[in-house]
């Protein structure tokens, strides 16, 4: 028993983290899915919605959750036209191209980021963002509650949209056969660029999670980029289950493998699984 | 199409003559700080080549030279903790990050295209971490976040580490000629067009690109080693950094992927931004993201692609190369 409640933290712990983890890489695998790019950008742009959070707290004095109002409009219209005037052109040319821009556009965010909010590390410490709470004989953050309920919220929302609406419904058929899509009378190029406005949607949601959770610094972006590509790859590309369950095994091997190895070692026991299960299952768990 | 390997007139007397030349450099008294930029060159030259090896023919867009350059500078470091000497130290780091490549090759070589480039930028991520954690030699002031200082090679002159610089320069490039020109090369470029019709015509894929990952690995490494001998000092932030894969794409993209003389303009272009912006570093990256983004959108095949196809740059290769 006592085994059992030693696990206990760490195991809803990563549970609840996973949630985070879940969210941060939805917009990377939605992209995956229907453009077929991997965003390597992705990171940044979620640093983005964090650091806009930042400036609704501390020079405008809202609530980061409640600037999303305004955060997600703003970074879907970034994506669009991201998308819409650099990424679709940049696809034309070859698959490595695109690659090879989203890297570039990576490396111009982060610098901006410098530029701008200065290389110090940032947070959003809200008046709840220290809050914890009880259950059974162990006491939890409220942020990594938070991230667990709205990482539900947003992987039903987006289902229910991609099942419901026109536009998902376009979405997914450009997702499932570009040809056929576009032969049907669908502008492929602006469901793409759509597509990743939506995404840069869930990039906001993850942002201002993020920074409720963890600190950022201008260059957390890569760190958060391969925690996602972890997460993806272990859920599989482009399946939204798949990556919820891939963000909750993320979150469990870095707090059970902090909680065996030391806390140094749980993004190495995470990585290392990252590695592991491409080895094994190189398409994931629920890749197609 | 006639596909022939243009030959500059007079064989390769004139190339020979140009390293003469650079090789006296250090005797004859050029300005310190030429030898330098000359160093940062040749460095970084056989590490673009070496990348170009991988993106430009074997298909293989690789994000994790940082790991076989860091392995490489840590191994070469710590046999110089052995007391060992460095130049044993540089050969192990290359045999190290070539062995690397091999046994990261069984789960990215599994991935197709756009997930082999995922698989690899999670290598140098995990050898960052594990050398923050690793101590291997030394008490416990050394080691982890602290880094580690090459031992015995502050009696290594200038110009030594000039000359060992020159040389991988050279190898990398004279590799390259060899390899584009071996079987190897050839398999290569039947991948590259066509892998499927490759794998039927009785090319083993998976060997020749595993071959050219391991090669690309070896030469990354022995450049990295030698580059850390020159620092005398390696700590796991930068050694695995980010900033490797900026420079070594840019220099190949900028130059040319897939084009033999890309790497050596674009190498060109990226050590003179390097010392030209270390003034304004805050907008240095800025630039070089800015100049990354818009070569690939206006002249995706670089500055070597896209003048090849000019018939200018066609006639005077005819001028040069008619016998």
């Amino acid at each position: 028993m006592d085994i059992l409640a030693d696990l206990a933290t760490p195991i809803v712990m990563g549970i609840l983290l996973g949630g985070l983890y879940a969210v941060i890489a939805l917009g990377l695998s939605l992209v995956f899915g229907v453009v077929k790019e991997i965003n390597i950008a992705h990171g940044d742009l979620v640093i983005l919605g964090s650091y806009l959070g930042y400036v609704a707290m501390s020079v405008i004095g809202i609530d980061p959750i409640i600037s999303l109002v305004i955060g997600m409009p703003l970074l879907f219209g970034i994506g669009f036209v991201l998308q819409k005037y650099i990424l679709n052109r940049a696809f034309k040319i070859s698959m490595d191209a695109t690659l090879i821009i989203a890297f570039g556009i990576s490396i111009i965010l982060q610098s901006a980021y410098q530029l701008i909010w200065s290389p110090m590390s940032r947070g959003l410490t809200t008046s709840y963002a220290l809050e914890s709470f009880t259950m059974g004989p162990v006491r939890f953050p409220l942020t990594y509650l938070l991230d667990f309920i709205i990482a539900i919220f947003v992987m039903i929302f987006l289902r229910e949209f991609l099942r419901r609406t026109y536009l998902g419904k376009a979405i997914r058929a450009a997702a499932q056969d570009r040809k056929t899509a576009h032969l049907m009378g669908i502008n492929t190029d602006q469901v793409y660029a759509y597509t990743f406005g939506i995404s840069m949607v869930f990039a906001a949601i993850a942002g201002i999670f993020l920074g409720l959770t963890f600190a950022f610094t201008p260059v957390s972006g890569m760190s958060f980029l391969i925690i996602a590509l972890g997460v993806v790859v272990l859920g599989g590309m482009g399946s939204i289950l798949g990556t919820f369950i891939g963000g909750i095994a993320f979150g469990l091997a870095q707090t059970l493998g902090g909680h065996f190895f030391g806390l140094a070692a749980q993004m190495l026991v995470a990585y290392t699984m990252v590695l592991a299960v491409l080895a094994v299952i190189p398409r994931g768990i629920f890749g197609r | 199409m006639k596909a022939t390997i243009p030959r500059l007139r007079g064989g390769l007397t004139p190339l020979i003559a140009v390293l003469v030349v650079l090789a006296l450099f250090p005797l004859i008294g050029v300005p310190r700080i030429w030898l330098l930029y000359l160093f940062i060159f040749f460095i970084y030259l056989a590490m673009a080549n070496m990348w170009n090896l991988l993106a430009g023919y074997s298909g293989l867009i690789s994000l994790c030279p940082a790991a076989f350059i860091g392995l490489a500078g840590y191994t070469m470091t710590i046999m110089t903790w052995l007391g060992l000497p460095y130049y044993a130290g540089i050969i192990s780091g290359a045999i190290a990050a070539a062995l690397f490549a091999g046994l990261i090759s069984i789960p990215v070589f599994r991935l197709k295209g756009i997930y082999f480039a995922i698989g690899t930028l999670v290598v140098p991520e995990i050898l960052r971490l594990v050398f923050l954690l690793w101590q291997p030699v030394g008490d416990v002031r050394y080691g982890g976040g602290a880094g580690y200082s090459v031992k015995g090679v502050t009696v290594v002159s200038p110009s030594a580490e000039y000359w060992m610089a020159l040389a991988i320069a050279i190898v990398s490039i004279f590799l390259m000629r060899y390899i584009l020109r071996s079987k190897l090369g050839t398999g290569l470029a039947a991948i590259r067009d066509n892998n499927s019709t490759a794998a039927s015509s009785g090319i083993n894929v998976f060997n020749l690109k595993l071959l050219s990952f391991v090669i690309s690995a070896f030469v990354t490494g022995l450049a990295g080693a030698i580059y850390y001998v020159y620092t005398g000092y390696i700590e796991p932030m930068s050694a695995f950094g980010i900033k490797w894969l900026i420079y070594i794409m840019l220099a190949t993209v900028i130059g040319g992927e897939g084009t033999e003389e890309g790497p050596i303009v674009g190498t060109i272009i990226v050590v003179f931004l390097y010392f030209t912006l270390a003034r304004y570093a805050e907008v240095s990256l800025l630039i070089q993201g800015v100049i990354l983004v818009g070569i690939m959108l206006l002249a995706p095949q670089g500055i070597m692609g896209t003048l090849r196809k000019t018939r200018g740059y066609r006639s005077l290769l005819q001028l040069a190369t008619r016998r």
